[in-house]
């Protein structure tokens, strides 16, 4: 990741193979409270992520904003790594958490067999 | 001439089982973290069970470098195991086991809609500068609800399918309508024998109206008494006046009259806590104790009606009122390791989440949300409301969450209508953007009135949510205390279990 500090304002070049677009955006939006925050393309490997502060004449600490910024990156790559990894078992978690509650479909016609078999005589 | 490739010839014969075994050791189970400001993390599970462990142990289960054959992560590896954060199948053995946890969690949703709130009449004899509604003193036939509105509400509070149901009578003063208060509960009687339900009655009130005939009354039909105690009298006169009286007095003495005739059980204090009541968070637990109280609910103003409109009163940061929050908490803590057992209630709910299976019925902290699925208001004009914050941003005139009008609106318009399937995009904080990936999603809730009263969008924005705010430094808190010191975890579980 390559950052640097102009003007008041942040610019990362991110590399989309090791912090995909989800990450990002995740990542990026607990900082949309304090700061502007912009995401371009900068080519289908690379994306420019830039962080501004939302009142131009504000001081900011752009070191600890560097340091919280590549901990949250990694926070959220980590969370993606699970969130994906655990995807099937989830789901199938929770369909088997929530089956119980299907209806059992009784047939809508009566059951017949055509060779004569009566499944009511069971 | 063409080059032949000879291949070695595939056989079916089964290779060895390392073959078929993938070499990573363990699975990953669902779980969340979330960092601590002392460099530790909680991991959450997906079925709320968490673990305080040293920051960077989440990315070391992840990368795979917990190495169960070495002793320094035996006991680790085993705990991770054992709560069900990782498996050593791909499909875990006790995947039934923790679908029933998963269900445990949600079964409040069994039970669908139990709580309905009757607000019998909008007149007040207290002109509290906060409150959430409105009131008005005369006018009568305006401002009570009609017995036909009555008798509808009754009629779709009989077709909820849960068997235990709760009729809740607030208002205004609901005392002042008491003669409608008798009206309903004596047709709720009629109809719960005839539907097979279990009636609770609770009637919210000041208790300045109160009369010996209506105590008589609430004892013969064992209604259960909500009443307000913001704290001393100092707190409490301010903060609820009444004109020419001391609210104070009033509401301890009602206080001390319903615990001689209903029982101490049967009559219970929730404090609103205003940008006055900031200041005294000790005097207020001390005066919940002075009156032998064993529960306080610490609760922050609610953003609706007058309340937002008294602004410089009552807006004030999240930041202090959790800063209040915690000392009020300490007091509570510092009186139970005294001997002196009271509970926090809003503590209690989430720790209830944390330290057990078992879901937990309040309305504020449900995912899916409360609204509906657990409450539904009939206002005294006889519009239906999703909840009761709902029916105070009414009172502003904002109806953006009134479901229909009782003996108009069926019960299926109202429970499965368009309004109510708009409402459920934004009802499960499963999906809810900054909720989703948050480890405490399972100890908190979906609340889309409150984001749309605060912030004008149901979906809410997390970074500024004071109600995300105010839930994650609270359970973060809570958690820390259990962590630092043993006998506040005792005391917290004696909460939970009503043992201590």
């Amino acid at each position: 990741m390559e950052l640097q500090v102009m003007d008041n304002r942040l610019t990362a070049i991110v590399d989309l193979e090791v912090y995909p677009e989800p990450v990002l955006f995740k990542c990026l939006y607990w900082y949309t409270n304090n700061y502007e925050v912009e995401i371009t393309k900068v080519s289908t490997v690379q994306l420019k992520c830039t962080i501004a502060p939302k009142e131009a004449s504000a001081t900011t600490d752009w070191d600890y904003v560097i340091s919280r910024l590549r901990r949250d990156l990694v926070d959220f790559k980590l969370r993606q790594i699970v969130s994906d990894e655990t995807k099937t078992i989830r789901e199938l978690l929770i369909a088997k958490a929530f089956a119980y509650y299907d209806q059992e479909d009784l047939p809508a016609s009566g059951v017949t067999d055509p060779v004569g078999f009566d499944p009511q005589s069971i | 001439m063409e080059t032949v490739f000879l291949q070695e010839r595939q056989t079916r014969k089964f290779k060895d089982s390392h073959h078929y075994t993938a070499d990573t050791g363990y699975t990953l189970l669902p779980f969340r973290f979330h960092r601590l400001p002392d460099e530790r993390e909680i991991l959450v599970n997906e079925i709320g069970d968490y673990m305080v462990l040293p920051a960077g142990t989440c990315a070391r289960i992840i990368e795979r470098r917990i190495d169960s054959t070495q002793p320094e992560d035996k006991v680790l590896y085993e705990d991770l195991v054992a709560g069900f954060f990782i498996t050593e199948q791909p499909v875990p053995d006790l995947l039934e086991v923790i679908a029933t946890r998963y269900r445990t969690k949600k079964s409040f949703l069994d039970h669908f809609t139990s709580l309905h709130i009757f607000v019998i009449s909008l007149r007040c004899e207290h002109t509290c500068h906060y409150c959430q509604v409105s009131r008005v003193t005369s006018d009568r036939n305006k401002y009570d609800m009609s017995r036909a509105h009555i008798d509808a509400g009754i009629d779709m509070m009989m077709q909820s399918p849960g068997r235990n149901l709760t009729m809740e009578f607030q208002g205004g003063e609901a005392l002042l309508a008491f003669d409608n208060i008798v009206y309903a509960v004596e047709k709720a009687k009629l109809a719960a024998v005839k539907h097979g339900k279990q009636l609770t009655y609770v009637i919210c009130t000041n208790l300045a109206p109160l009369t010996d005939e209506m105590l008589a009354y609430c004892k013969e039909n064992s209604i259960l008494i909500s009443t307000s105690l913001d704290g001393p009298a100092f707190i409490h006169d301010k903060n609820r006046h009444k004109p020419n009286a001391s609210s104070y007095q009033l509401a301890v003495d009602g206080i001390r009259r319903c615990r001689e005739v209903l029982g101490e059980d049967n009559v219970s204090a929730l404090t609103t806590n205003t940008r006055r009541s900031l200041d005294y968070p000790v005097e207020i637990v001390d005066e919940y104790v002075a009156l032998g109280f064993r529960n306080i609910f610490l609760r922050p103003i609610s953003p609706y009606g007058f309340a937002t409109m008294s602004a410089n009163r009552n807006r004030y940061e999240t930041g202090r009122f959790l800063e209040f929050y915690k000392t009020a908490l300490d007091k509570i803590i510092e009186h139970n390791l005294n001997g002196y057992f009271i509970r926090e209630d809003y503590a209690a709910i989430i720790l209830k989440k944390l330290l057990t299976p078992f879901p937990v019925g309040y309305v504020d902290l449900q995912s899916p949300a409360g609204l509906i699925n657990s409450v539904i208001v009939f206002n005294y004009d006889g519009a239906i409301y999703a909840s009761d914050e709902s029916r105070m941003l009414a009172e502003m005139k904002d109806f953006t969450f009134r479901l229909g009008i009782l003996g108009e609106t069926s019960y299926r318009e109202v429970f499965y209508g368009e309004k109510t399937q708009a409402l459920t995009d934004v009802m499960v904080n499963e999906s809810l953007p900054g909720c989703s990936a948050c480890a405490f999603q399972g100890y908190c809730g979906a609340d889309p009135v409150f984001n749309y009263a605060t912030q004008g969008d149901m979906y809410g924005y997390r970074p500024d949510n004071s109600f995300c705010q105010r839930n994650m430094q609270i359970i973060e808190h809570l958690i820390t205390l259990m962590e630092q010191d043993k006998r506040i975890e005792k005391v917290f579980r004696s909460w939970i279990t009503g043992k201590s």
